[in-house]
């Protein structure tokens, strides 16, 4: 079980556009216990995507601190960041962001291309990833040949096969019909609360949301509230453990 | 460990025209860069061969080539009186070679005979397989008393008529047919392109009484510049240079031309730089979602400006291979065999262009700079974009 959490104190994020400073977030605290599923709603242009980006170490902040379980992304350089995340961190895209070239499988196996690890190795993760995600009879299709809601699969099982601590999911549900997005969420659910990965996801969705244990709203530049979901209590797949 | 090739390759099937055009340029810069480096080479072979450096070629002074030299009898007989060259160990005389040089037109066997070259026709005696120890005759060699040629190789090779027992007719007069009676090698140098025939046989043919050269060979350890001023002095009034100028100056014309054809060369490949380049920053441009979201699963910039170069490089090469092919269909189209015309002799020099290993090396080797070169600028830039610039990018 994982148990990696996530403590942003004080951070602010300003962009620059000409010379002229744009501040996106301003002194933002947020807490994600270790096993958590949190949701992230805010209005559009609110910073949602900064925030993850910054948790993911994809960018850096203006100020204040990201820890996510030991490591400390303000102190760490981009090469380190990105060292860290390729072991630590899965994102899933609103737009899945699959290469269209590669089978499925394929796309599965990029990630651990970046890991010491024999081809027969490799080979298995990917099986499993796909197992989890129902994809097994997928494996040598191309995006192309899918459906949205399989492609999303595939871009989750390729957040997973490297089996990181934290999952980053930007708006995953924002391109899909309602049926497939309750799959999604079931999905992501599972992941949750049967692999205890900790989990942030932003969407505009409220049907989206009631899936998270706990909602944070992102406005002007900091979390002005957050409402606990009564049907998913906080910390359920915690104390499985 | 990098990005699967895998990926790279079935990419570049992505763009196709983009890459079909991309390929079509580096393999016409490829072809023409292997044809012209094989001419080269064995032009490079050619002259090698004939650098002896104990050989000295007399002309008449002024000729700039044995075809527009002319040396009077009694003038010839002076060089009796040169020292320091290899002498005749029975008799004591100087060993010296007169010959005569002309030209006849005969059919090239590339084209089936449709068009014709001149081929060298030179009279020698005896004495000239002495002076010249790298002409070996394959066979016997022709009779002193008969109208009898023997005929390099590679004049045998290229020319209709040459072969042992044809005849070919040299000269004006009316007993001018010639039996071909056997060939010789001339380790592959200018020589294995012409005929050669008895001297006072072959002047009869052609209403000559002056020779066109002579050629004497250096005693062992004396130096080239006191003999050539002794016959360039004034007791000869003749002139001299070592069968290495001889021939420099001979390949000068072709040499010009390689240097315009290497530099066609370049201009193509900095072509197909920017054609690689421009290829490749389209690819950057199209592919920013993708090659971010590889950064963000954890791929380098490193790994992602090696990934682009390996692209770039394997589209090369796929031109580059189609470039070796296509030089070497038209080899086979057209012969592989090449004339070249002396500066100012024009009688044909054969050559064999092969696309041997090492040749086929280079071109790629060309084409693998071309690729790195034009990915250079592209993959940099996309190795150093902003993730998360990319990412949001509709
Ligand atoms: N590179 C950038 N330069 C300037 N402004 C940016 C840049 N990236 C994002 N922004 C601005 O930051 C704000 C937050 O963006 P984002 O995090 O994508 O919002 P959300 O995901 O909530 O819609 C937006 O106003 C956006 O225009
Ligand atoms: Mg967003």
């Amino acid at each position: 079980m994982s148990t990696v959490d996530i403590e942003l104190r004080k951070v602010r994020k300003v962009y620059f556009k000409d010379r002229l400073e744009i501040p996106v977030l301003e002194g933002l605290d947020l807490t994600i216990a270790a096993g958590e599923f949190v949701v992230l709603m805010g209005p559009s242009g609110s910073g949602k995507s900064t925030l993850l980006h910054l948790i993911g170490g994809l960018d850096s902040a203006t100020g204040g601190s990201v820890r996510v379980g030991d490591a400390h992304l303000e102190k760490m350089s981009e090469r380190e960041r990105t060292a860290w995340r390729s072991r630590h961190v899965g994102f899933i895209f609103q737009m899945y962001h699959l290469v269209p070239v590669l089978t499925a499988a394929q796309n599965v196996e990029l990630p651990l291309l970046l890991f010491s690890m024999s081809s027969s190795q490799r080979k298995e993760r990917v099986r499993t990833a796909l197992e989890v995600v129902g994809l097994s009879d997928r494996a040598d299709h191309r995006p192309n040949q899918l459906s949205g809601g399989q492609e999303q699969r595939v871009a989750i099982a390729r957040a997973i096969v490297t089996d990181p601590d934290v999952i980053l999911a930007d708006e995953p549900t924002g391109d899909l019909d309602a049926k497939t997005s309750e799959e999604i969420l079931e999905l992501l659910n599972l992941l949750n609360s049967e692999f205890g990965k900790t989990i942030l996801m932003v969407t505009h969705d409220p049907r989206a949301a009631s899936h998270g244990q706990r909602t944070v709203h992102l406005d002007k530049g900091v979390l002005d509230r957050e409402e606990l979901n009564p049907a998913r209590p906080r910390g359920a797949a915690a104390m499985v453990s | 460990m990098a990005l699967p090739l895998t990926y790279h390759w079935r990419n570049l099937f992505v763009r196709k025209t983009t890459t079909v055009l991309t390929v079509l340029v580096i393999t016409s810069v490829v072809s023409v860069f292997a044809y012209m480096l094989g001419f080269s080479e064995s032009l490079q072979h050619s002259l090698s061969v004939a650098r002896d450096p104990h050989k000295l070629i007399v002309l008449k002074s002024g000729a700039t080539a044995e075809s527009n030299s002319a040396i009077p009898v009694d003038e010839y007989n002076k060089l009796s009186q040169v020292t320091n060259v290899a002498r005749d160990e029975a008799t004591g005389q100087v060993l010296v070679s007169p010959e005569m040089m002309v030209q006849v037109s005969l059919p090239r066997l590339r084209d089936g005979g449709r068009t014709n070259a001149n081929v060298a026709v030179r009279g020698v005696t005896l004495d000239a397989f002495r002076i010249h120890p790298n002409i070996r005759p394959l066979g016997r060699i022709f009779s002193t008393a008969e109208r009898e040629v023997i005929v390099g190789l590679a004049a045998a090779q290229q020319f209709a008529g040459l072969q042992i027992g044809d005849t070919i007719n040299l000269g004006y007069g009316a007993d001018r047919a010639y039996k071909v009676v056997g060939h010789f090698s001339a380790d592959g140098g200018p020589m294995e392109s012409e005929i050669w025939g008895y001297l006072p046989s072959l002047m009869n043919s052609y209403n000559r009484t002056m020779y066109s050269s002579a050629n004497l060979r250096l005693a062992d350890g004396s130096d080239a510049r006191q003999i050539i001023g002794q016959i360039e002095g004034p007791a000869i009034q003749l002139a001299a240079q070592t069968e290495e100028e001889y021939w420099e100056s001979q390949s000068r014309l072709m040499k010009v031309y390689l240097f315009v054809a290497y530099l066609l060369v370049a201009i193509m490949s900095l072509a197909a730089v920017f054609a690689i380049a421009n290829t490749m920053f389209s690819v950057v441009a199209g592919r920013s979602r993708e090659l971010a979201m590889l950064r963000t699963i954890g791929f380098s910039s490193a790994q992602i400006l090696l990934g682009l170069v390996i692209e770039a490089v394997m589209l090369a090469l796929v031109g580059g291979m189609l470039g070796c092919v296509a030089c070497w269909a038209w080899l086979q189209a057209v012969g592989n065999t090449k004339d070249m015309f002396g500066a100012t002799t024009f009688t044909t020099m054969a050559f064999k262009i092969q696309m041997t290993p090492l040749l086929i090396a280079k071109a790629l080797g060309l084409v693998v700079v071309v690729g790195v070169i034009g990915a250079l600028v592209p993959a940099l830039r996309a190795a150093r974009m902003q993730v998360v610039t990319a990412l949001r990018e509709p």
